[in-house]
């Protein structure tokens, strides 16, 4: 199928991550030629999202850490004597310290299996998935197709190691703690088959328990994300997104809920005006300090004179030291530090404080009570979004495409060609480089940062409420002075990420030591692994573990372009996720490299809408404007909070 | 004009391989109804068909074309997601497109399924059958059988060219679209927030903090 591709392109975007993808939707929009490649098999790079079959292939793939890299020399013919070539990297080093946990139950003799929608196959898959597969490469063909490893798969691979979907992945890196396992998988079967005959009536009136087959059997649920964030309603993104009218292929949900944790317990931060007149926790007294706190945040700029004399004084010390001295007490200064500002006691400025209070309270009320949003079906959503405008305008796109080496030509120092895993060569004006595709050689003088993250199955919230459907974020300051705070971001099943039932718990922080080093702690504070739970036992109100996820991702976003080594002035880098909660970062590094090889044109300016354009005759105008502001399959509107009306009524 | 009582949008997919004629059946689709107004398909997603399906009921059908995504078969979530319905197409005078039409019906059945968990409705589209080369079709047994087999709600031999059998076949694919819908209003997610080009309706919310 290759050799259709085209040799002649304006722009190589190479990765498909959230940065590189904006930039490649912006190039197309444009009216540039854009090739959008990834040597990964699915859209997003360490942006991605996976369901939990497709989550356990990526585990295995950094787990066996396989240097099965073929070698191959077919660029070096085609380069010619007046060039130079930039070898690229075909293997991915920014993920590190991958380590599993299964907490739930693993009756192996149970159907496990993820449902699929080809229901006629089944019956030939099963035996396969379920239990002796010692083998990983044993899986048929058809089990291909039932496990979507997510849905960029391409139509016509052929099964290898990555669409492995089989349980025992996580047999060979489960450390300890573990009271059931595969190891011994026959035994294991023989007692559990046992066991539940004798206990299955016992075992159906306990409420909520959840077996690891079902997590397997409902992946498909499951949209699990390498990155854990947010979108700050008046942030970069959102207005991106809004201007681009990319937001048409996104719905988002509102977070619910702010937490905070202290002494042990787990609370709801007021942050609205309604919040903090409802909490009952806060004195009356303490409601007027808050709310006489944020307004001074929200208003100290604008009137400068009357405020200058009282924050002036602060501008050397630490945000932590000034809130003590504005009438707040120990518990309200907390929340206001920790949840709200959400920054570090001992390092951040009042200034920034400050700023990071007003821009929290700012994006209050924009679409709800709290300033943040995020994407149904996850974060891994959005780099699609852009890849299909880009499409869209023409742009072209090749997944488990590799370039083997940019060409640069000796006399003019510029990159003009890339040359593929097949040995094309493909010319271009302009190329963007994801920074993970850059070869040792070039990065030998990078210094990376890394980000500690952990992925929690749990079976409730850490902080019940009468509903179920909550979306939190916490976060938990570092407990040691050189400690960093974790974020911890819980989802409930109807973000769909994740089945009915339980939660998906993300949690994040600038790297100490190893991503379990770094959060087991916090964990251990939140949660109780599934397992000690066996006696039920209705008192313990912290929510259970069922299968648990630390790895280590490196963190480029800080790194200057000057520390690559020998890069042609026309191939541009950008990096990979950022610890942050917004995506400005990737929002500005976009913007920027468009704006370097499009000095003049709009970023990401709204596309014609296609209704407008199909109904611009007979249609009448009743119809036109009532349909554009609708997605599909929601003829309710009622029940959506549809911000916005058709744009018809904005001009 | 009295107002229909029921209104309903679904998103469907045009897929198939490269050159079998998707745009054409697309274009010629919505064009007969729509003027020439239709314009090319760079910078559009997808082309709207209004169809008053009976007195009382109206449905409009977005037809998602597959943009330049369509090479490697390496399509968004996007693109799938919600779709309730699905043409494929292959072009009778190739067979290696009808080859594909398995492939494509696992890949989209693998990465689509209705809320309720079943997969969604699909017709197969013998494109191109007025250039009179359709030996693929001679036996329309077999291909009853292979629409079962794969599961396909039905087949029509189609000319976009002509414009031969191509509301027929929309219409089968609607009908059973409709037959399966009333179970799916129910897993609608109400809270949904869809960030818009100018939002006039702003609420100023009772809560924020500024006073």
């Amino acid at each position: 199928m290759a050799d259709s591709l085209p040799s002649e392109f304006d722009v190589i975007v190479i990765g498909t991550g959230l940065p590189e993808s904006i930039f490649a939707a912006a190039c197309s929009r444009s009216g540039q030629r854009v090739l959008h490649v990834d040597s990964r098999s699915y859209y997003g790079g360490n942006w991605a999202s996976f369901s939990f079959s497709g989550l356990l292939s990526w585990i295995k793939e950094y787990q066996e850490n396989n240097d099965i890299v073929i070698e191959s020399s077919i660029w070096k013919e085609q380069i010619l004597e007046n060039e130079e070539a930039i070898v690229l990297s075909r293997k991915n080093r920014t993920i590190q310290n991958v380590e599993v946990f299964c907490y739930a139950s693993q009756n192996l003799h149970e159907d496990i299996e993820e449902t699929g929608a080809l229901q006629k196959n089944h019956a030939s898959v099963t035996s396969a998935n379920s239990t002796e597969a010692a083998d990983p490469n044993c899986l048929s063909t058809e089990e291909v197709s039932l496990s979507p490893l997510n849905s960029e798969v391409t139509a016509y691979q052929t099964p290898n190691s990555d669409t492995e979907v089989a349980p025992e992945v996580n047999d060979a890196e489960v450390t300890g703690k573990k009271e059931s396992h595969s190891d011994d998988k026959t035994s294991e079967e023989e007692t559990s088959k046992n066991k539940s005959t004798a206990e299955d009536s016992t075992e159906q009136l306990k409420k909520n328990r959840i077996a690891y087959s079902q997590i397997i059997k409902e992946g498909r649920r499951f949209n699990i994300d390498l990155v854990s964030k947010l979108l700050y309603s008046r942030g970069l993104l959102i207005d991106l997104l809004i201007k681009s009218n990319v937001s048409r292929y996104a719905e988002f949900k509102n977070i619910t809920r702010i937490l905070s944790f202290r002494e042990g317990r787990v609370e709801q931060v007021p942050c609205s005006r309604a919040d903090v007149f409802n909490n009952r926790h806060l004195t009356v007294i303490e409601k007027r300090m808050l709310m006489k706190f944020l307004t001074f945040c929200m208003e100290y700029e604008e009137h400068p004179d009357e405020y200058k004399g009282e924050y002036k004084a602060y501008e050397t010390i630490t945000f932590s030291e000034f809130l003590k001295t504005q009438k707040l007490t120990p518990n309200l200064q907390y929340f206001v530090l920790h949840s709200i500002a959400m920054t570090s006691e001992t390092t951040s400025s009042t200034i920034d404080g400050l700023k990071a209070t007003k821009n929290f309270l700012h994006c209050l009320g924009r679409y709800g009570n709290t300033p943040f949003l995020f994407p149904l079906y996850g974060q891994g959503e959005l780099p699609q979004c852009f890849c299909r405008m880009c499409a869209v305008f023409g742009g072209i796109y090749c997944l488990r495409h590799s370039i083997q080496c940019l060409v640069v030509d000796k006399e003019s120092g510029k990159c003009k060609a890339v040359i593929d895993q097949f040995g094309q060569r493909i010319n271009s004006k302009h190329f963007l480089v994801e920074d993970s595709y850059f070869s040792e050689n070039t990065c030998s003088l990078v210094q990376y940062r890394q980000i500690s993250r952990a992925v929690l199955i749990t079976d409730r919230s850490v902080l019940k409420t009468n509903s179920e459907q909550q979306i939190s974020i916490l976060t938990v300051p570092g407990e040691e002075p050189e400690t960093f705070a974790v974020r911890v971001i819980e989802l409930c099943s109807s973000t769909m990420t994740c089945m009915k039932g339980t939660y998906l718990v993300h949690l994040t922080c600038t790297s100490f030591k190893t991503a379990r080093e770094d959060l087991e702690p916090v964990v251990q504070k939140l949660f109780i692994p599934y397992t000690e739970m066996e006696i039920e036992n209705e008192e313990v109100e912290k929510p259970r573990i069922l299968w648990a996820l630390y790895f280590n991702m490196r963190d480029s976003s800080k790194v200057s372009r000057n520390c690559y080594n020998d890069l042609p002035p026309n191939v541009y880098v950008c990096s990979g996720p950022d610890c942050g909660l917004g995506n400005d970062n990737a929002v500005k590094q976009a913007e920027t490299l468009f704006q370097q090889i499009c000095p003049n044109e709009d970023f990401c300016p709204p596309p014609p809408n296609p209704e407008d354009i199909v109904l611009d005759e007979e249609s009448s105008q009743s119809e036109a404007s009532e349909s554009s502001a609708i997605p599909p399959n929601s003829e309710t509107p009622k029940e959506n909070t549809n911000i916005g009306n058709s744009e018809e009524s904005c001009e | 004009m009295q107002a229909p009582h029921k209104e309903h949008l679904y998103k469907l997919l045009v897929i198939g391989d490269l050159g079998v004629g998707k745009t054409s059946i697309i274009k010629r689709y919505v064009h007969q109804n729509f003027s020439s107004h239709y314009r090319a398909t760079i910078g559009v997603d997808f082309a709207l068909k209004v169809l008053h399906w009976d007195p009382e009921t109206v449905v409009r059908l977005q037809l998602w074309d597959i943009a330049g995504q369509e090479r490697f078969g390496n399509m968004t979530r996007v693109y799938y997601r919600e779709a309730m319905g699905a043409f494929i197409v292959f072009d009778v005078t190739r067979p290696a497109t009808f080859e594909a039409v398995a492939k494509w019906k696992n890949d989209l059945d693998s990465k689509l399924t209705l809320p309720n968990g079943k997969p969604v409705s699909v017709v197969l589209l013998a494109n191109k059958c007025d250039q009179g080369k359709d030996v693929l079709i001679n036996n329309g047994l077999k291909m009853d059988q292979f629409c079962k087999e794969h599961g396909f709600v039905g087949w029509f031999e189609t000319s976009a060219k002509e414009n031969i059998n191509i509301d027929e076949a929309s219409r089968c694919l609607v009908k059973h679209i409709l037959a399966n819908e009333c179970d799916l209003m129910e897993s609608i997610e109400p809270d949904i927030v869809k960030p818009h080009l100018a939002s006039p309706k702003i609420v100023s919310c009772s809560s924020c903090a500024k006073s």
